[in-house]
């Protein structure tokens, strides 16, 4: 396939359907003790329905920042962030986050009352029935049935993880934002998990925005990847994986996408070392 | 290179079937015995056991003056004499009533300046101060001025129990709410929540171990300064309001006064009884129903 009819595979895709979410020339900051810290440098993307959309960089490039941002925790001091054509301003159950922390269940709510308790503040249903078959409903998804009266510190970290996808799901957003959910999780684990994902996304095919700093976990989850530069995150590519899952890993396509986002992250930091040679060179 | 080992290359074995094994050997239920001492209040009370027969056994064969050392059995006698003659229960009831209206006037107040702090960083500067200033005052100093504010009543009393209230649970709150994670914080703003359902919902819940130890505290201050206050000025009280009873404080006081030590001892251990019921009975019940059940305190 040619770059050409590559873009006109996108452009044709763009005219039929709207973006779910258009962020566009967006530039974050935040505050430290001492740092005022740009994150994000005008850092544009859309994401389309069903898009298993990653944001990949180095630890440094904005991608969480950005995330948050979308999540509406953070307001951008440039560009303007859109989901479905409406101005983000505040959090709002529409972008359900998942976290890599987990303490994102409320130890004081049981697995189901968890779910119940976000489907209820969060507007989706207004009787306890309909939100406990709901939730039932999810956790049975995510294979946790049989603990549904369980409390949070009784599971173990991939439990914990199921029961926020499951709760992120059930409230079915128009974007479920996923920061770094697995990275927490030890390395078989995560694997299941990814695969694991993959299955509940062939259900409904519901739009995902998903952060990791790991090129194998980008390629094996995402569709789309936005690949980000760091210190502050700027938009190095855009590419396609919605061909690659586990079953490729190791074969020649993968590795050699891989390769290739691993030599752009790679890139700057020969840049930077050369940059140091000179530096070191001019001053001595 | 000699002394580098070398990798020693063993044959590779896969094993053919794994057998299943025996359920007693994975999960075996624990004896009775076993479960016996597991049991908090058995432990406790065979510690309580051995204090009691080491305390009759050194008053008895130690020799020591009645005046000085009533024996646990002569104090038991005294306490259930108390309890039937000297109005034991109307005093304990007398001073429960004041506690658990200082305590709960203090909560109030506590519950203002907490949510002022966590409203505003002016609220938290003044919370942080006042309990700085504050806190290390002994709650019974203030009794002489709350006597010339208030008079000679239980308004005085309440007043120092105030005192003795606010500074531990306010501070202990707001040290909680400062606590909770931001993940949880950005949760509850996630799934919507807003202003008062944010507060009921996700920060008290999330803060609750520092609020019920604030809570345990208060209680513990008050009760103390209660007993004190009563010791001191109880028996004033007690004439100028006219019941003649007064509370806890006052029986110790006034028994004191007329050498039956065994009831000074009696009035003691029942200031004791109750710390430990109210502990037992209500904190830990509330621990173990909240806190342990939901994982954020080891049982």
């Amino acid at each position: 396939m040619n770059d050409g009819s590559q873009a006109a595979a996108d452009s044709s895709a763009a005219a039929a359907v709207d973006p779910i979410l258009d962020v566009d020339g967006v530039t974050l900051q935040y505050k430290t003790k001492e740092h005022l810290i740009t994150a994000t440098y005008r850092v544009g993307f859309k994401v389309y329905p069903a898009d298993r959309f990653v944001l990949l960089g180095p630890s440094g490039c904005g991608k969480s920042t950005l995330l948050k941002g979308v999540a509406g925790y953070l307001k951008p001091v440039e560009g303007n962030m859109r989901l479905k054509g409406v101005d983000i301003k505040d959090p709002g159950p529409d972008r359900v986050m998942v976290f890599q922390e987990f303490d994102q269940l409320l130890p004081w709510k049981t697995v189901k009352q968890n779910i119940t308790f976000a489907l209820m503040n969060g507007g989706r249903c207004s009787s306890q029935n309909e939100a406990n078959d709901i939730a039932m409903e999810y956790i049975k998804k995510v294979k946790l049935d049989r603990f549904e009266d369980t409390y949070p510190h009784m599971l173990s970290g991939g439990m914990k993880q199921r029961v926020a996808i499951a709760r992120g799901m059930a409230m079915e957003p128009d974007v479920l934002l996923m920061d770094e959910p697995f990275a927490a999780l030890d390395a078989l684990t995560r694997l299941q998990m990814q695969e694991e994902l993959l299955q509940l996304w062939e259900d409904t095919h519901f739009t995902v925005l998903f952060v990791t700093h790991s090129i194998e976990e980008a390629l094996i989850v995402g569709s789309r990847i936005l690949v980000l530069s760091p210190h502050p995150g700027q938009v190095k590519a855009e590419l396609n994986a919605h061909h690659l899952n586990h079953s490729n890993v190791g074969e020649p396509e993968f590795a050699a996408l891989q390769q290739k986002i691993h030599n752009m992250l790679f890139a700057d930091r020969i840049l930077e070392d050369e940059l140091v040679h000179e530096i070191v060179e001019a001053e001595t | 290179m000699s002394n580098v080992p070398e990798i020693v290359v063993r044959s590779e074995f896969e094993a053919e079937s794994i057998g299943d094994a025996v359920k007693a050997d994975v999960a075996r239920k624990l004896t009775p015995l076993e479960r016996l001492v597991d049991m908090d209040g058995v432990r406790k009370f065979s510690i309580l056991l051995a204090l009691m027969i080491a305390w009759e056994l050194y008053t008895r064969l130690s020799g020591v003056s009645e005046l000085i050392l009533p024996t646990f059995s002569a104090t038991a006698t005294a306490f259930y004499d108390a309890l039937v003659n000297d109005q034991l229960l109307i005093m304990v009831k007398n001073s429960l009533t004041i506690l658990v209206m200082g305590y709960a006037i203090g909560l109030v107040i506590a519950t203002l300046l907490t949510t002022a702090a966590i409203m505003t960083r002016f609220g938290s500067d003044v919370l942080s101060t006042l309990t700085a200033m504050l806190n290390p005052l002994p709650a019974i100093a203030l009794l002489p001025l709350a006597l010339l504010w208030f008079g000679l009543g239980s308004s005085s009393i309440v007043f120092t129990l105030l005192h003795s209230v606010i500074w531990p649970v306010a501070l202990n709150a707001h040290t909680g709410f400062m606590g909770v994670s931001d993940t949880q914080r950005m949760v509850g703003r996630n799934y919507g929540l807003r202003r008062v359902n944010y507060v009921t919902k996700l920060l008290i819940p999330a803060a609750f171990p520092s609020i019920l130890m604030g809570l345990k505290i208060g209680w513990a201050y008050a009760w103390r300064t209660l007993i004190a206050a009563e010791l001191v000025f109880g028996g004033a009280i007690a004439d100028t309001s006219g019941t003649q009873s007064g509370g806890l404080g006052w029986f110790v006081f006034a028994n004191q006064m007329d050498m039956r030590i065994p009831h000074v001892f009696a009035g003691l251990f029942t200031v004791i009884l109750v710390g430990v019921i109210v502990e037992s009975l209500i904190f830990t019940t509330i621990e173990s129903k909240t806190i342990r059940r939901w994982g954020m305190q080891s049982s």
